[in-house]
Parts: structure tokens; C-alpha cells; sequence
């Protein structure tokens, strides 16, 4: 990462390149639309799907945190100049994880275990940023990162004691990883660059890619499941 | 502005914030190692240790801070601000499978009196750098600086 000053208020925040600007604002829209998207399209869907009260309630609590995510991007994002249909999937297109439909509760385990493995990822590379608010907002937004992948792991772990339970989770897996790559943008990318540039990211996506990719394997592989192609 | 309350213990130091230790440590004309405690458990063991000379290094930091300015201790922001400080060491031990509740309440006080004195600078109008207000903004960054310890400064 190269050293930027750091950024410490809205105030300060004015005062940066036009380029700084706009490239925090593509991040806190990023994660302001994908954590509402995602809260959407699985979290609060898949409270149907939690097969006993106890799954349901901590399906609750990923839910409402995903939410409160999206509540907390929303608010930085709306103070530094983002508008809100940038926000709103009916005018901006979400990320491609979340294409595939939601269909079962063993794919939803699958997706909190590998698909917020990857937002973890994501998050990591906000902790140093250097503009606090983001920064302070990734920090807190990183424990339930964290627990919603603890979730998804723990809930695998229970569904492959049986060899149906395994094949299920099989097939989620192999359903959902072959899109999971992508959640990191594209090689050589320069948004990234000037991420970088600005102290605001610390790896290129070609390297939390492959990062990514080494721990998801060292997730599943205890599980007996494997990784198909991505 | 959004804070991360202890939130980020036990992660590793970025460079920006060994700069705000660096200069804290300055400013209270100290010299001291960064010792990063990785758990609740060991953050207790520190705690219950004397750390003096950074006790009264900041005690002589207050007192004409305090000469200058007086803050209201009933203030409602301020009693909320407690609170939420309160609930937010709670969450984060509970997290690391902590239950200590003294420990919490060691936690929440050590935020609540740099969050104290980072005010008390404020309203005196002491300059940007004042070492108060540095060691506050690594609380608002989800940190918990422990103080000078045998020569180490530790910093959960």
C-alpha cells in the first residue's frame, strides 16, 4: 500500500484529488448495494429455510446484521456524495454471486461459509485504509463478517456427519464456487491501481484472488468436499 | 462519523496507527516499545500491573487542561456515549469468549476516560496533536491502548 495521508473527516475528505473521491465513493457504493442486495436475495429468504428455531434465530441475527451493514455504508455513502439510486438495484446491477437463485438451506450455509469468506477478504483490505470513516466502518463490520462465515463452516460441519448431507453440500458447492472468483474484479484492473494509489486497498484483486482461493480449499477440505473449476 | 469501538483487538497494527502511537508516546515525552496484547486474557494480565510513570505522564497532561476548561458530567450525549462504550466492550468479549464482567468494565472505564480526556482537550481548545487526542482516535478505531507497561507500551 502506498502511504497516503490519512484521511480523518468529511471536511478533510473534500479537500483530496477528485480521483480520491471518486474512488471511495465506488467502494462504499460497492459494499452499500451488495450488502442490501445480499441481505435480500439470501439472509432474510433463507429464515424460511433454517430448519429448526435455534438456525432460525442466528439466521435472524446474520440477516439483520447484513442489513445493518448496508445501513452503515448507506450513511457514509449519502455524506460523501453518493446518490441513492446508486445504491438501489433496480438502477445499479448488483455483484454476479448473487445471480443464483436461493433454493436450499444446505446453498445458503454454502454461501455464508464461502461467499462471505470472500467478503472478509474484502474487508481485511479496508482495515488500514486511509480514510477512517471507511476504515472504522470495515472494523466493525469485520466480527460479524467473520461470525456470518463461522456460521456457514458450523452448519456445514453438521450437514456432512451423514453422505447425504455431504453430497448436498457438494452440490451447493459446486454450484455456487465457480462464480465466487469473480466477486474480486478483474486482473489487471484499474480501479484497483488507483485503490492502491490512494492508500485505500492493499492488494491487487489478482493477489486476493489466489489468497481467496487458497482459503476457501483449506475451509472445505476437512469437510471432505472439493472445489470444482472455477 | 461512524466509530469501531473495540473492534479491531488483537489485528494487526497499520502504519498510520504505529504513527499515532509514535506520537502520543511523543507527546507525553515517553520512549516505549509497542508490545500488540493478542487476547483478553492477556490485556487482564497487564492491567493489573502499576504503570506509573505513564499514569502521572498523563495526570500532568490533565491538570492544566483542566485549569482551562470543565466539562458537565451529566451531559445526556455524554452518559450515552458511556453507555454505548459499555455495550460495545461487552459484545466484543463476548465475541472472544470472554466473560469477565470486571474485565468489560476495566475496558469501557479505560474508553470512557480517554474519550473524557480527548473532550476535556477539545474544550480547551488544546491543539490537534495533543496526545489525548491521539490515544482517543485509536479507541475510535476499535483499539484498546493499555498503557506503559515495564517500558512497553501495550495496545490490545
Amino acid at each position: 500500500m502506498s502511504v497516503y495521508p490519512t484521511v480523518k473527516t468529511l471536511e478533510e475528505f473534500r479537500q483530496q484529488p477528485e480521483d480520491y473521491q471518486n474512488a471511495v465513493r465506488k467502494i462504499v457504493r460497492s459494499h452499500a448495494l451488495n450488502e442490501l442486495y445480499g441481505a435480500q436475495v439470501f439472509d432474510e429468504p433463507a429464515i424460511g429455510l433454517a430448519p429448526t428455531p435455534y438456525a432460525k434465530w442466528l439466521t435472524c441475527r446474520v440477516a439483520m446484521e447484513e442489513y445493518h451493514h448496508h445501513v452503515r455504508f448507506k450513511e457514509l455513502a449519502e455524506q460523501i456524495g453518493v446518490k441513492p439510486e446508486e445504491m438501489d438495484a433496480k438502477h445499479k446491477r448488483p455483484l454476479n454471486i448473487f445471480e443464483v437463485p436461493l433454493e436450499g438451506w444446505e446453498q445458503f450455509c454454502v454461501i455464508k461459509m464461502l461467499g462471505d469468506l470472500a467478503e472478509i477478504l474484502q474487508v481485511e483490505d479496508l482495515l488500514h485504509c486511509s480514510f477512517v470513516p471507511l476504515r472504522n466502518i470495515a472494523r466493525t463490520t469485520m466480527p460479524e463478517e467473520k461470525f456470518h462465515a463461522q456460521f456457514g463452516l458450523d452448519f456445514c460441519i453438521d450437514l456432512v456427519e451423514t453422505a447425504e448431507g455431504r453430497d448436498r453440500v457438494q452440490r451447493a458447492v459446486n454450484g455456487f464456487f465457480p462464480e465466487a472468483p469473480k466477486f474480486f474484479g478483474a486482473s489487471g484492473s484499474k480501479n484497483n491501481e488507483i485503490y492502491r494509489k490512494y492508500g485505500l486497498k492493499l492488494r491487487t484483486n489478482e493477489e486476493m484472488r489466489a489468497d481467496y482461493m487458497a482459503r476457501a480449499k483449506s475451509t472445505v477440505e476437512p469437510l471432505g468436499i472439493t472445489l470444482p473449476q472455477a | 462519523m461512524p466509530e469501531a469501538w473495540f473492534s479491531a483487538l488483537g489485528e494487526p497494527l497499520g502504519k498510520a496507527e504505529q504513527a499515532e502511537i509514535d506520537a502520543y508516546l511523543a507527546g507525553l515525552g515517553m520512549s516505549a516499545a509497542v508490545h500488540s496484547v493478542a487476547t483478553w486474557t492477556e490485556a487482564a494480565g497487564i492491567c493489573a500491573q502499576r504503570a506509573d510513570a505513564w499514569w502521572q505522564a498523563e495526570e500532568a497532561q490533565r491538570a492544566p487542561l483542566e485549569r482551562k476548561a470543565a466539562l458537565d458530567p451529566a451531559d445526556p450525549e455524554w452518559l450515552a456515549l458511556n453507555e454505548e462504550l459499555h455495550g460495545a466492550a461487552a459484545v466484543a468479549a463476548a465475541r472472544a469468549g470472554c466473560a469477565d464482567a470486571a474485565l468489560i468494565r476495566v475496558a469501557a472505564g479505560a474508553a470512557s476516560y480517554a474519550a473524557y480526556q480527548a473532550r476535556l482537550a477539545r474544550a480547551a481548545r488544546a491543539p490537534a496533536d495533543h496526545p489525548f487526542l491521539r490515544k482517543y482516535a485509536l479507541y475510535c478505531g476499535g483499539r484498546w491502548p493499555l498503557g506503559v507497561y515495564e517500558g512497553r507500551f501495550a495496545i490490545f
